[in-house]
């Protein structure tokens, strides 16, 4: 053969595009209902507020609903409680007293710390971080001091929790960027990420994870399904020096330990912002989605041994599956995109993970598309993506951040927030697409760790087997909690029917269950799986 | 102490000394050397920054400290009229007196904000901060009549060499540099795209062989003769040396390992080639202290040489249009083969950073004459410096790391630093007051 290899792979690239544009898988209906729900909110700032933006999507108000947090930079953030119709149009209430008004915030994650069952919110902050208690209700309080966490004085800019083995509080991961005390020689000032690991009723002092690089994603990860979940780390070659992505094994009760290229891990140089995962090719390993300047990562383990653990090795798939998302695909600008927060959901639960990115220039660099689309990328049978963005009506030309997609009416379509920055956020809700089913589920355990961080939920149909990690980090400073989300496809016959189980954090599995398609349930380690209504 | 700690706390003392209550001898010098400090980090981090347009800015950097030294005594002539395009430029008032800080400040920050208007909001931010506080401290104890007539003049001799500088073909970089539409060349040994990135399966910058070079009359100036023809007999001259990557690559010594990293300076995770070359430079003329005159004769020779250099390269290499080694050894040799560097988006004969190399340690050689030295550039980046005999025997490492990288035959390392020679010889010739 005498074309190179790239030369044969991008023909063979777009020529499949043009081939597979016949190929679009069904395309989900996103209305814009920002206005008409009333959600009205600006992440807004100048230099310190670049990066985040985030969004966190939680109940807290009893009702399973998603409620919806939103980062405001030198904005008061705010709290909006869901009061949209089960399958309706959304409605959000602002809440002016939750107690989440702060300022310099720059991105969420819900997670209940303390285990009592009421979901708290880590916020990420220019300055102290906040853990905020939840009080119920909706309403917050601030715990830094309670549970003896040292909130620091950084530009937080990632978050990732797990339960290690053994431990009834979570340990929780920070990332930091850079030394915003640097105005004329910020690069190379990266500040240490930290690690909060449990001490009691709350946290022994912060390790610091050195070295760190500008991070702007964490997510803890059992990346090689040994169950111990590891910590990725996405970092921002902007501001580095000697740095690159990083993978940390954790042990319990030992210090983390960078895998390194001699144990297989490759050396990644990326404007790394933003990080989503999930089994795409159903071999029961995450991939992840790497966001970045231009060229985004896909990226899936290689040489997976026949048996024991695979090395931490990855090859990038982006370019072979059109999930490269490298520059607007409407609007006619040219120039290359800015990706931030990404998340896998399947929008129009055809039974296989789509990815949506949030897009948007840093702030006024010619050089990268001004006007740059969202994207969502709808994969196909084959495993390929195909871009849907303006189809679905996501096409938003704004300067996205972070993001959620979630399903606020619980009608079983993924809905979507996108923080913008300088701009107003918006609210899309899904009106579906045609033929497909889903089944969403909620975990619970008593004792600690109440909503099964590290668990993975399995479904299987037929010949195949999709699987969500359940998670607490990752995305662009955007985090969620609450409903893990299927879609079944068209349910064919019965060898379509859906099973599922979970294998809860400390490996122990359930049976399969069969389960009821285009419904809710929640999956209690004590009681077992039982289905769930919202109330009329 | 290393020379490039010496180099940069020098600089971080300029900041301090022009921010503080001190005064140096020459605080003009200290302006130079910490405008190139900010400018090694706004090539780092600006996107359009690949090595051809580091070196295009840094000559032009060089050229405006040396303008402004010159205008200002006797000796040391303009360069008007030595380089191409630049004629006379604007000369000071005779009956004016300037205070030279002050008049290098505003001249460099003004062409400074213009060569990386394009950069990202961190070094917005910095120029922003940088022109605030040197424009201040020069600002001190100043005759407001002076220091007027002194910024007055320096933002004239800015706008001037920006007004030639924009007409030499390198001043618009569009789409990073690399071509919307390419369609590669037919021929068995024609370059080939090398990396799934989108953007880079056209060349980096078919077209900047044809600026208007400084020094040498023409991009064509210094020609290197043909590669070994193009064969895949394995009995070929051409066979033989990628047989040689292949072999070298796959059993690198430590060293090697390290050489081809050291010398690596990716765009974007270094301050590339030109910089690393003017961080040698920078990290020189602090170790002895030099003034202003001298500081920008060498920054403005060397600037001059290695931009030179791309254009001259860059000319060659879409003469020959030559496929890269990861190509024919993955095609003829070993189809799993992985050099240990990123093959750059372009083809592959001569080796630009042989070229710039080869110009570079000829400039600093009759500068600094055969001196030892380390060369710390890159220790803030994890790697220990390396220590040389002097300024050539750099330039050999920098071209042998190409084909230790597994990115470089032989033929376009040995024929790129004869070419680079040959390019820094027209620098040479500049009449400078040094020579």
């Amino acid at each position: 053969m005498r074309a190179s290899l790239a030369i044969a792979a991008a023909a063979t690239i777009v020529l499949g595009l043009a081939a597979r544009a016949q190929d679009m898988p069904p395309v989900p209906a996103f209305l814009d209902e920002t206005a008409s729900a009333g959600l009205s909110h600006v992440f807004g700032g100048d230099w310190e507020f670049i990066v985040g933006g985030g969004a966190a999507a939680f109940d807290c108000s009893g009702d399973l609903k998603p409620e919806i947090f939103l980062a405001g930079g030198v904005n008061s953030a705010r709290l909006w409680r869901n009061d949209s119709p089960t399958g309706g149009a959304l409605r959000m209430t602002a809440i002016p007293d939750s107690g989440l008004e702060l300022t310099q915030v720059v991105g969420a994650y819900p997670l209940d710390i303390d285990s009592d069952g009421l979901t708290d919110l880590v916020v990420l902050r220019v300055g102290e971080n906040q853990l905020m208690r939840g009080l119920g209700d909706c309403r917050f309080a601030p715990a830094n001091a309670d549970w003896g966490f040292d909130g620091g004085d950084a530009w937080s800019t990632a978050f990732s929790a797990m339960w290690e083995a053994g431990q009834t509080w979570p340990t929780l991961a920070i990332g930091n960027y850079i030394d915003r005390h640097q105005d004329m020689f910020p690069w190379g000032s990266c500040t240490d990420n930290w690690l909060s690991r449990p001490a009691g009723q709350g946290f022994a002092a912060p390790l610091p994870l050195l070295p760190s690089f500008c991070a702007l994603s964490m997510l803890f990860t059992d990346w090689d399904r040994s169950g111990t979940p590891d910590l990725r780390v996405s970092n921002d070659r902007e501001y580095y020096k000697g740095g690159q992505e990083q993978l940390w094994r954790m042990e319990p009760g030992a210090a983390p330990v960078l895998w390194t290229e001699a144990e297989g891990w490759a050396q990644l140089r990326i404007w790394g912002m933003g990080i989503a995962s999930t089994d795409l090719n159903d071999d029961g390993y995450p991939e992840y989605f790497l966001t970045s300047m231009a060229d985004n990562k896909l990226q899936s383990l290689t040489d997976l041994p026949p048996s024991g653990p695979p090395r931490p090795g990855f090859a990038d798939i982006a370019y072979q599956l059109g999930a490269i998302a490298q520059r607007p695909y409407v609007g006619g600008d040219v120039h290359p995109s800015t990706a931030w927060h990404a998340q896998f959901g399947d929008t129009n639960n055809d039974g296989r993970a789509d990815l949506f990115i949030a897009k948007g220039n840093v702030s006024d660099m010619p050089d990268f598309a001004i006007r740059d689309p969202d994207n969502l990328l709808l994969q196909r049978p084959d495993g390929s993506f195909a871009e849907a963005g303006d189809l679905a009506g996501l096409a938003d030309m704004r300067s996205g951040r972070g993001a959620m997609l979630a399903d606020f009416n619980l009608d079983g379509w993924l809905d979507l927030v996108v923080v913008n920055r300088n701009d107003a956020a918006a609210l899309y809700r899904n009106t579906g697409a045609v033929g497909g089913h889903w089944w969403q589920v909620r975990l619970a355990q008593t004792g600690a760790n109440r909503d099964g961080i590290g668990a993975w939920v399995e479904m299987r149909q037929g010949m195949r087997t999709q699987r969500i990690e359940v998670t607490s980090g990752g995305g662009h400073a955007s985090g969620g909690l609450g409903w893990l989300h299927f879609g079944l496809g068209a349910l064919a016959g019965a060898a379509d029917l859906p099973q599922a189980r979970v294998i809860w954090p400390d490996g122990v599995a359930t049976d399969w269950a069969d389960i009821s398609p285009d419904g809710l349930a929640i999956w209690s380690r004590q009681d077992g799986l039982s289905e769930w209504a919202p109330p009329e | 102490m290393t020379i490039l700690r010496q180099a940069l706390h020098a600089a971080m003392l300029a900041v301090l000394v022009l921010c503080g209550s001190a005064l140096r001898a020459d605080p003009a010098a200290e302006v130079i050397r910490t405008w190139y400090r900010l400018a090694l980090e706004l090539v780092r981090h600006t996107p359009t920054y690949s090595p051809p347009v580091a070196s295009r800015s840094f000559a032009y950097l060089g050229v405006t400290a040396y303008e402004v030294v010159a205008s200002g005594v006797p000796d040391r002539p303009s360069l008007a009229g030595q380089l191409n395009g630049l004629t006379a430029l604007t000369a000071r008032d005779a009956h004016a007196r300037y205070d030279e800080a002050a008049v290098m400040q505003v001249a460099l920050a003004t062409v400074v904000r213009s060569l990386f208007a394009n950069t990202g909001p961190s070094g917005q931010r910095a120029m922003a901060a940088m022109t605030a506080r040197l424009d201040a401290r020069v600002a001190e104890s100043r005759d407001p009549a002076v220091l007027a007539a002194s910024r007055a003049y320096g933002a004239t001799l800015a706008a001037d060499i920006l007004a030639w500088a924009v007409t030499d073909g390198g001043a618009v970089i569009d789409n990073m540099g690399f071509a919307h539409v390419y369609v590669p060349g037919t021929a068995p040994g024609a370059w080939q795209p090398t990396s799934l990135i989108v953007q880079q399966q056209a060349p980096l910058l078919p077209a900047w062989g044809q600026n208007r070079p400084f020094a040498m009359p023409l991009g064509s100036a210094c020609p290197v003769p043909p590669p070994p023809d193009y064969s895949e007999d394995p009995a070929s001259a051409f066979y033989a040396q990628a047989a040689e990557v292949h072999a070298t690559t796959t059993a690198l010594t430590d060293d090697q390992m390290r050489v081809a990293r050291f010398w690596a300076d990716d765009p974007m995770l270094s301050p590339t080639p030109p910089g690393h070359w003017v961080a040698i430079a920078l990290a020189q003329l602090a170790g002895e202290n030099a003034d202003a005159g001298r500081s920008a004769t060498v920054l403005a020779r060397l600037g001059i040489a290695v931009a030179d250099g791309f254009i001259g390269c860059w000319h060659e290499k879409y003469r020959y249009d030559l496929l890269r080694p990861v190509t024919y050894i993955r095609r003829l040799i070993d189809p799993t083969w992985v050099p240990l560097l990123i093959t750059p988006p372009f083809p592959e004969y001569p080796s630009g950073h042989s070229t710039q190399s080869g110009a570079a340690a000829e400039v600093l050689s009759a500068a600094f004459g055969a001196r030892p030295f380390t060369d710390t550039t890159h220790v803030d980046d994890g790697m220990p410096g390396r220590d040389f005999t002097d300024f050539r025997a750099a330039a050999s490492e920098a071209a042998m790391s190409r084909l230790y990288g597994g990115i470089h035959f032989r033929a376009a390392i040995e024929q790129g630093l004869l070419q680079g020679r040959c390019i820094a010889a027209h620098a040479l010739r500049l009449r400078m007051g040094d020579n």
